[in-house]
């Protein structure tokens, strides 16, 4: 017979973040990558070794609003809601349809997406670029956190025991200007693991760089990004220089590090990565301007 | 004690929170219709509707699901709806082995609810998470278009 | 039936169940007491089973091994190298060594955990390469062959020669993945075991299981579940499970249920030989060809199940539709220490014809030839010999399908134009290819005539119902529908009088496998010949049955030691044209156009042959560029469907298809087969197609985007 299971599933978040404090729980919102994560076998539960609180549909982690610039998008919102939200951005859209199918973006949540903290996480090249801000919350407070710290390696998080990520934060998204693009590539054209991820952002001032960000997924444990590199273009006039382009991607090309796996290569992750960002920097998607 | 309902019966169990919703379904309620093909949400042959929502039974577990309204294809197999679907998939030549069409039922229902109109390139986005190796899925696609013409006005918005 | 044309469509007799979802596959299945069996498996490639030790197994729940097999442990196919339970020796990653049955999946897999194994493990065979540079060694060879034209002459022809091309090609896996997993259920009952379950062989189980259980004929009975999918994954497969529940019902005398995970059947059933063919061919300055040897290694995997069937129709395809001067081939089974490798839709051919379509596209380019047009002056025509002396002697309408096609497709302005484009445009390439083939329909050489011998039996109730009896599987191809057809058709029946229950060898004859394209053109017409008798002994309201048994149409009689005759009493035919777009900077394909043209005699239903069209060439076009299965010391390394990556529904495009008539005397209504023959082009058809957007050329399927970057990135480094 089963083991004892316990399950919490609360009506209201307080009442969770209370059970929380007291004990050490796997969270659970959607399920689609956890369920996974610890599947057993056919015909029977998947084996989880702590006790389960479930919080897919606690309406305080459902919200999405603007505060002045800044979007703030309920951790277990669904893809599909947010397909559906007009405040989405329409390229963090774009990253959200290429994720699985339909069915499994109508329990899979952003929320997840972040806390699994997957090398080849499909929202997270773009949540990076976009220098997203956590906030999590406790039985004892809040506290806000750079995504870039909060996922520190393959599925490793910074979160107290205690914690639930409540929302992610897109600081200034809703100010016009920024110039982001994503790019997912897959073995197919859905239900497919990210085997190179790849987000741009671009600000500029009349045809001179303000601000330009670049991110990598699937190519090292964690979102590949380095405000050093980035810095190499500040101030630089559009279209770049063949010489500005070649130092941004050899700069790259020492600290990209993928593995060989599954399904793929070393090789091609890094040579796919490093021309997906040869060809966003050639600004071909910019010469109207 | 979880409840739910299941095709419209109110159901009550204490079955542990972790069990799959699919293995309750067919276990539990002894409904075959929805199969298990991966048990991983990778081929959508266990697909149901959990409050109006497409989504694949093998990675619910039954505790996240309480006061929800779940649907299997059992559930829908006497409404208007599905009759064209049937229809449909049968002119159309899309049913071989047959073992993913009841999640692939589904997913045209689901569809075709949110959708009454699609075009070529939304049908298959719409059943992108259901897997066929016997068709080659054209078929399937000219089923759900007919269905989609067959059934003007049937489809609407839940 | 009053159909003016059989080809016209019915609605499939299995609909409703179907679409319903009521209709019980074998895991919808529960009886009373009854157990579920777990298989412990070989963690490693290859050694000794030192010892076993096994938890303590609470009330109900038993270990089943090879002590309690009544009679030999092997499962029989051809060679008795396939234990039931591994033995002494393990001898690939996978192997089942034991079996746990018991009430709960829970008990049972926590069970399986702590059961202890001690093995010595022994230094593997791990890669087709190993093996062909150890194929001396004893027991690595495990089936070869060799024919065609004497080396002699062909050593004097090369001397002469302008030059000698030489390529090497390699295929790699392909996994079935039927939506519906392996499953097998053994009723256990006094005086005989009943054995049910997923399979495309009936009588393939319930020989083996005679054997295993060591029985008579009467104390088992094999009945075909609805199955949901096969495409020859679950041919010679199932014999193994069938055995395991038997021989587990037996010991524990309850009945035992054994249906698998997936990624348990992606890790350890049969998959398509992996392949290494080679080539040596020698050309005139104009590029003509003067001789050509052509030698296929497969990776048979660690036991030699159908393999040496599979190498037998390789070979016979080596030459593709190419009537060659000189050819000469040879062949090899190897052993390596991985998963037994078995019966995929094509059987050999596949690996063939992409084999050859490579090679041939080649020399068109050294030749400076379209490769269209240089294949269309070796196309074989009607009266040709074959490779093995035997004979075309069937009129042959590729050149019409080819002309056909080129019109539809606009092959020659598109390729023009895709020039044009790729110069233009850095980043997408476009390109369109093209494949010609075909299928020798039935079983290889003299199957048909001396192991199967097929026999069928129609029998009709009191109230004028006629039953077909035979013992072949639905799995989705129809015949369910389409042999009813045939046999109502004939006796002037409306559909619904004409029934075919699932197989049962209580009640069936055996009308051989449903295999190799067989069925409808052997099956069919045996139903046909069976089904005339009746009409003509019909009494209303009389019970009354009909046999009819296979009859060998002698043409040039086949000799397998020498590998010479008739192999294939008829032949499919087949022309496909692809178009891609290959994204260079992520080595992605787009299919963007697929056309495709078939000649199988007859078609007995319209919408059962587009079903096959759609299926076949899918997979074939995914064989071609976007599965992938590898292995790793030992271990397949993709145990999720999304891992291996066969085509959803937004990696297919709309197939413009097309069938010719040409009844062929000796098929039912003048069919013949169909089901294998629609797989074969796709691979060739899009390698042709990237060759043509890259102007590169590939030694190897699948063309996965990490082979076009890393050929893209080594000739950019090359030339830089």
């Amino acid at each position: 017979m089963a083991e004892k299971i316990m399950a919490y599933r609360f009506d209201r978040l307080d009442q969770t973040l209370s059970q929380l404090n007291k004990e050490d729980c796997a969270i659970l919102a959607g399920g689609t990558d956890v369920m996974v994560m610890y599947k057993s076998r056919r015909g029977v539960p998947p084996i989880i070794p702590k006790p389960i609180v479930f919080i897919d549909h606690l309406s305080e982690l459902k919200q999405v609003y603007q505060n002045q610039k800044d979007l703030h998008i309920g951790a277990c919102c669904t893809y599909s809601e947010l397909l559906g939200n007009p405040l989405i951005p329409l390229v963090l859209k774009k990253a959200i349809k290429t994720i699985a199918a339909p069915a499994i973006r109508n329990r899979g949540t952003l929320g997840g997406n972040v806390c699994n903290a997957s090398p080849a996480g499909d929202t997270l090249p773009l949540l990076y670029v976009y220098n997203a801000k956590l906030l999590l919350r406790s039985a004892k407070g809040e506290r806000i956190v750079a995504i870039s710290d909060f996922i520190q390696g393959v599925r490793r998080i910074q979160r107290e025991p205690n914690e639930i990520l409540a929302e992610i934060i897109l600081p200034s998204v809703l100010e016009e200007s920024a110039h982001v693009i994503f790019e997912k590539v897959g073995n197919r054209n859905a239900d497919a693991i990210a085997k190179v991820g790849f987000a741009g952002y671009i600000r500029l001032n009349d045809a001179v760089i303000d601000d330009v960000r670049f991110a990598f997924g699937a190519v090292g444990p964690t979102m590949v990004r380095s405000m050093d590199i980035e810095k190499m273009l500040l101030g630089k006039t559009i279209p770049l220089a063949d010489l500005d382009i070649a130092q941004v991607v050899a700069a790259f090309d020492k600290i990209i590090k993928p593995i060989d796996d599954q399904r793929s290569t070393a090789i091609y992750r890094k040579t796919v990565a490093l021309n997906l960002l040869r060809y966003f920097l050639s600004m071909k998607q910019f010469q109207h301007n | 004690m979880i409840k739910f309902t299941l095709n419209g019966k109110p159901v009550e169990t204490d079955a542990p929170a972790t069990v799959r919703l699919l293995d309750f379904i067919r276990d539990n309620q002894l409904l075959i219709g929805t199969k298990e093909g991966c048990g991983e949400g990778e081929c959508g042959a266990c697909s149901v509707f959990v409050n109006n929502s497409l989504q694949n039974s093998c990675l619910i577990p039954i505790g996240s699901i309480e006061g929800a309204d779940i649907v299997t294809i059992e559930g829908i197999m006497e409404s208007e709806q599905f009759k064209i679907l049937d229809e449909s998939y049968s002119n159309a030549g899309g049913v071989q082995c047959g073992y993913c069409i009841p999640g692939m039922v589904m997913a045209s229902a689901a569809l075709l609810s949110q959708n009454p109109h699609p075009s070529e390139t939304e049908i298959r986005e719409g059943i992108s998470g259901n897997l066929c190796r016997c068709t080659g899925y054209n078929m399937i696609v000219d089923a759900i278009n007919l269905a989609a013409k067959k059934g003007d006005g049937l489809w609407q918005k839940k | 039936m009053n159909l003016k044309n059989i080809s016209t469509s019915v609605p499939r007799k299995d609909h409703k169940g179907k679409v319903s979802g009521q209709l019980a596959y074998i895991s919808d299945v529960k009886v009373e007491n009854m157990v579920y069996g777990v298989l412990y498996r070989s963690p490693i490639a290859y050694g000794k089973i030192i010892s076993i030790h096994l938890p303590n197994l609470p009330e109900g729940y038993e270990a089943v091994g090879a002590e309690h097999i009544p009679g030999p442990n092997y499962v029989k196919i051809i060679k008795e190298d396939q234990p039931i339970f591994a033995n002494e020796w393990v001898n690939y990653i996978g192997e089942p060594i034991l079996m746990l049955v018991g009430e709960d999946l829970d008990i049972l897999y926590r069970l399986l955990d702590e059961v202890k194994i001690e093995l010595e493990e022994h230094q593997a065979i791990y890669t087709l390469e190993e093996a062909i540079k150890q194929r001396s060694a004893p027991g690595v060879n495990m089936a070869s062959y060799e024919f065609g034209e004497s080396l002699d002459t062909i050593t004097s022809i090369e001397l002469k020669a302008h030059q000698i091309i030489e390529e090497e090609y390699d295929t790699g896996y392909q996994e079935h993945v039927y939506l519906e997993p392996q499953g097998m259920l053994a009723i256990y009952k006094e005086d005989e075991i009943v054995v049910q379950g997923s399979m495309q062989c009936l009588y393939y189980i319930k020989n083996a299981l005679v054997n295993a259980l060591a029985c008579g004929e009467d104390d088992v009975r094999v009945v075909q579940s609805p199955t949901g999918g096969g495409f020859g994954g679950k041919e010679e497969f199932p014999s193994m499970m069938a055995c395991h529940v038997a021989v587990a019902a037996k010991a524990v005398k309850k009945s035992v249920m054994l249906v698998f995970d997936r990624s348990e059947d992606m890790v350890v059933t049969t998959k398509r030989h992996p392949a290494k063919l080679k080539y040596r061919t020698a050309i005139d300055k104009e590029g003509n060809i003067l001789s050509m040897c052509v030698e296929i290694f497969l990776d048979g995997g660690a036991n030699v199940g159908l393999s040496s069937v599979v190498l037998q129709r390789a070979l016979l395809n080596s030459a593709g539709v190419y009537k060659i001067p000189h050819f000469h081939a040879k062949g090899y089974v190897l052993k390596t220490n991985t998963v037994p490798n078995g019966a995929f839709r094509g059987f050999g051919a596949p690996q063939s014809f992409a084999g050859i379509e490579s090679h041939i596209g080649h020399i068109s380019k050294l030749a400076n030839i379209d490769p269209l047009e240089y294949k269309r002056k070796y196309l074989v025509k009607q009266g040709d010999p074959t490779i093995t002396k035997g004979n075309f002697r069937d009129p042959i309408l590729m050149e019409e399908m080819i002309e056909d096609l080129l019109n539809t497709s606009h092959y020659k302005k598109k390729k023009r134009e895709f020039q044009q484009l790729n110069q233009q445009n850095q980043r997408y390439k476009k390109g369109i290819g093209t494949s010609l083939f075909l299928h020798g329909c039935g079983f290889t050489g003299s199957g048909e005539r001396d192991h199967i011998k097929a026999k069928v039996k129609l029998v009709k109730s009191k109230d004028d119902q006629v039953s077909l009896k035979i013992s072949n599987s639905d799995m989705g191809q129809g015949i369910l529908t389409t042999l009813c057809k045939i046999v109502a058709k004939e006796l002037d029946l409306p559909l619904e009088n004409v029934l075919y229950p699932y197989p049962d060898t209580k009640e069936v004859p055996d009308s051989g496998p449903t295999v190799a394209s067989r069925t409808t053109m052997i099956v069919g017409k045996l139903l046909e010949r069976a089904a005339k008798k009746l009409k003509t002994q019909w009494q209303t309201g009389v019970e009354q049955e009909v046999v009819e048994n296979y009859v060998h149409r002698e043409m040039i009689p086949w000799d397998e030691k020498t590998f010479m005759g008739d192999a294939y009493p008829a032949y499919s035919w087949g022309v496909n044209i692809v178009e891609v777009e290959v994204d260079t900077l992520t080595g992605n394909i787009k299919l963007e156009k697929v056309y495709a043209n078939y000649e199988v005699g007859k078609v007995i239903d319209e919408r059962v042959m587009k079903g096959q069209i759609d299926g076949g060439l899918a997979q074939g076009l995914a064989y071609g560029y976007l599965e992938k299965m590898t292995s790793k010391e030992g271990k397949i390394q993709q145990k999720s469907i999304t891992d291996y990556g066969p085509p959803t529904s937004l990696d297919v495009v709309s197939i413009q298809s097309k069938v010719f008539d040409n009844p062929y005397a000796d098929g039912p209504y003048g069919a013949k087969g169909a089901g294998e023959l629609t797989l074969i082009g796709g691979a060739p058809a899009v390698q042709a197609a990237i060759e043509d957007a890259l102007q590169t050329p590939f030694q190897q399927i699948p063309i996965t985007p990490e082979v076009i970057v890393e050929s893209l990135y080594v000739r950019e480094g090359e030339d830089g």
